[in-house]
């Protein structure tokens, strides 16, 4: 999965009157070509030795994203290519539920930093995103999953390995306890 | 004391000894080497209070236990789930996955399990037997050749992603540019860090690591209902002790392919800072170059999965040569070890061997012994072990994603670097749906700190002179490995595409197509 191209470019070779979908490939080389610049901008007056590695190594970036922005072009000239995401955000039909998941991911991080602590903010989070992913089916199983899931990683890492995982209301209530 | 087979055998028997440290040091290793972001560094760290207090040799033969098995460990979600435990396991799932995706996980992990046994194996015992030798390397790696070899692992990026050498270098120059972020070294001028404190000393690896590659492929993996192919999960349920027995077959009829690569590994572990990752990128590299059939890699080729695990667990007792022979750490797991030996009272360094040779060369026969133990205790784990493949991806994805962003904040404590490992999951969500490799830009993360750190002190010494990385001879041979290394594989392309081009048709004949 991960390590196989999934863009668009693999989809199409076995019908040429398909044109390839080259638009979510350029996604990467932008950002990297923004991060380059900027990151220009924070050592222009810093000293030499500040600058001479990453002068460099954006240099060599920049040339390859002027190379792959060429042979881009040249292949829309073309009619070969055109700038349509491919399969960025397919499949279709899954998109609501990841970019909810996105959101889950986020408030599980948020909950965390406003006082969640480790051990709720996970259970929370495994319960709503299985339910999601699940459908909404099977709830007892993933409430039950959930909680244990979240317990199991206070005591291992929590109670058995004493790791500083970030602390909150049940944390500190165990604490007592244990 | 005489250092004679005697020794050696009462070394061996006296180590055997300790079976009750090292065998549940073993199962520890495993499960921490199995959790991405949870390395076998920060495991030790945790158990620091334990390992101080110890004895010695007791506390030594734990840490190195722990060490071998967590980098055998860090294969198995690599092979199983694409997401390698630690970053020396990045190589792993190119073939690993593809053969879990086709329903030969058990197979691929009995692999997995032979190359990294007797890779650590034999390597071990190359280095009781030739450590002083191989600790003269560290001597000759100066600023110079470091730089180079820093831009051979740079230019494996390219060659690794070879389906688009483009991608494959905008993905690694990117990972360049990302490790360059931090304070630079000399005046500690704050470079690309979007004005956050956090990123002042660089970016941190496990945020990355368990971004591009845990979140990243927790988000992909929801497109299906499991990690296998449908129709390959039947195959998977009812897979027998037979797949396990081929697995190690395989294994054992490329008994050469495991020697060179291991060797490869212990080499690359001895040059401090090199590790794990790069070690197993060059063995995987080299494999495929010499392959007679370079095309087979990445699709679940055996070859490329032994490459890697023999040579990463090569590297386990390369790394521990210098900081033995030397006093200097090859890496991060033999900085902490060296910690507890000068916390113990003991130096290492040229005198260990003089002063207290059974401690000296003991750290390499608890070595040895551990990738025993684990060749007897793993083994029959590795069928239930591709189990976990059957596990459905709607409560897979959820644990990676908890568990392993948890598993960034640890090393530093931070809630910036759970936010960090989000936002490059993101990257390679991105990255991953676009055909970019996530390794490259992972790899580029990890050299960039190090290429700028070599590369301005080779300039420094020369007062600014780039020609100073041509002046060495060993950077010189250095250069011309790598150019070879990369013309290579087309010079091989070119050689086979000829060899492989039809006879040509008669004259006449090619007309008449050309007038069709």
């Amino acid at each position: 999965m991960g390590n196989e191209p999934e863009s668009g470019s693999t989809d199409n070779s076995a019908n040429d009157d398909v044109r390839v979908s080259l638009g979510g490939e350029l996604i990467l080389p932008i950002m990297a070509l923004v991060f380059t610049l900027y990151y220009f901008s924070t050592i222009v007056d810093s000293p030499w030795t500040a600058q001479v590695n990453a002068f460099m190594v954006g240099s060599l970036l920049i040339s390859v994203i002027v190379l792959f922005l060429l042979r881009m072009a040249i292949m829309v000239s073309r009619g070969e290519a055109d700038l349509g995401l491919g399969n960025l955000l397919q499949p279709a039909k899954l998109l609501p539920s990841r970019l909810i998941y996105i959101v889950l991911i986020v408030l599980y991080l948020l909950g965390i930093e406003w006082g969640g602590g480790f051990t709720i903010s996970t259970f929370l989070f495994l319960l709503c995103a299985m339910l999601l992913l699940n459908k909404g089916k099977d709830k007892a199983f993933v409430l039950g999953l959930s909680a244990g899931l979240a317990l199991l990683g206070y005591g291992v890492f929590i109670i058995a390995f004493e790791t500083r995982f970030p602390a909150g209301p049940f944390e500190k209530l165990m604490q007592g306890v244990f | 004391m005489e250092i004679d087979l005697l020794f050696f055998i009462n070394l061996f028997l006296d180590t055997l000894s300790y079976w009750w440290v090292i065998v549940p040091s073993i199962f520890l290793g495993l499960i921490v080497g199995a959790i991405p972001g949870f390395s076998a560094a920060n495991t030790i760290i945790i158990l620091l209070p334990f390992t101080l207090i110890m004895e010695v040799e007791v506390g030594l033969i734990f840490m190195i236990a722990l060490y071998s098995s967590s980098r055998m460990g860090a294969g198995i979600p690599a092979i199983l789930v694409n997401i390698p435990g630690t970053a020396g396991a990045a190589a792993t799932p190119l073939d690993g996955y593809p053969m879990t995706k086709s329903g030969r996980g058990q197979q691929a992990l009995a692999i997995s399990f032979v190359s990294s046994t007797l890779g650590g194996l034999l390597t071990t015992v190359l280095a009781i037997a030739a450590m002083p030798i191989l600790a003269k390397v560290g001597f000759y790696m100066h600023s110079v050749e470091m730089v180079v070899v820093m831009l051979f692992g740079i230019s494996l990026i390219a060659s690794i992603a070879a389906k688009d050498t483009l991608k494959g270098l905008i993905a690694g120059f990117f990972g360049l540019m990302i490790g360059s972020i931090g304070a630079d070294h000399v005046y500690a001028t704050p470079r690309g860090t979007f004005g956050f404190l956090e990123f002042y000393d660089g970016v941190p690896l496990i945020p990355a690591l368990v971004g591009l590659f845990a979140v990243s492929e927790a988000l992909l993996v929801i497109e299906g209902e499991s990690v296998l192919v449908k129709k390959k999960q039947i195959e998977e349920d009812h897979s027998s002790w037979n797949e396990t027995i081929i697995g190690m077959k395989i294994a054992f009829k490329h008994w050469w392919h495991i020697t060179w690569n291991s060797l490869i590994g212990l080499v690359v572990g001895v040059i401090p800072g090199a590790g794990a990752s790069i070690a197993s990128f060059v063995a995987y590299q080299q494999s495929r170059t010499y392959s007679k059939t370079p095309e087979l890699y990445g699709t679940g080729h055996p070859p490329g999965l032994i490459a890697p695990e023999s040579a990463n667990n090569g590297v386990t007792s390369g790394t521990l040569i210098p900081l033995l022979v030397l006093g200097i750490p090859g890496g991060a797991t033999a900085a902490i070890m060296m910690v507890v030996l000068q916390y113990q009272g003991v130096n290492t360094g040229p005198r260990l061997f003089l002063d207290n040779p059974t401690l000296g060369y003991g750290v390499f026969m608890a070595m040895f012994v551990t990738y025993l133990f684990m060749l007897l205790t793993i083994m029959p784990l590795s069928r239930y072990m591709s189990r976990v493949t059957l596990i459905s991806t709607v409560y897979m994805s959820p644990l990676i994603i908890s568990f392993t962003l948890i598993g960034s904040y640890v090393p530093r404590t931070y809630m910036f670097d759970m936010y960090l490992a989000f936002a490059f999951g993101i990257i390679g969500y991105i990255a991953r749906k676009t055909g970019y490799h996530v390794a490259a830009i992972l790899i580029g993360v990890i050299l960039g700190p190090l290429l700028e750190q070599y590369m301005l002190r080779a300039l420094k010494m020369s007062d600014g002179d780039v020609m100073v990385l041509f002046r060495s001879d060993l950077a010189n041979v250095l250069w011309i490995v790598l150019v070879v290394t990369l013309s290579f594989p087309y010079i091989m392309k070119k050689f086979r595409s000829r060899k492989d081009t039809p006879p040509d048709k008669p004259e006449g004949q090619e007309n008449v197509f050309a007038k069709d």
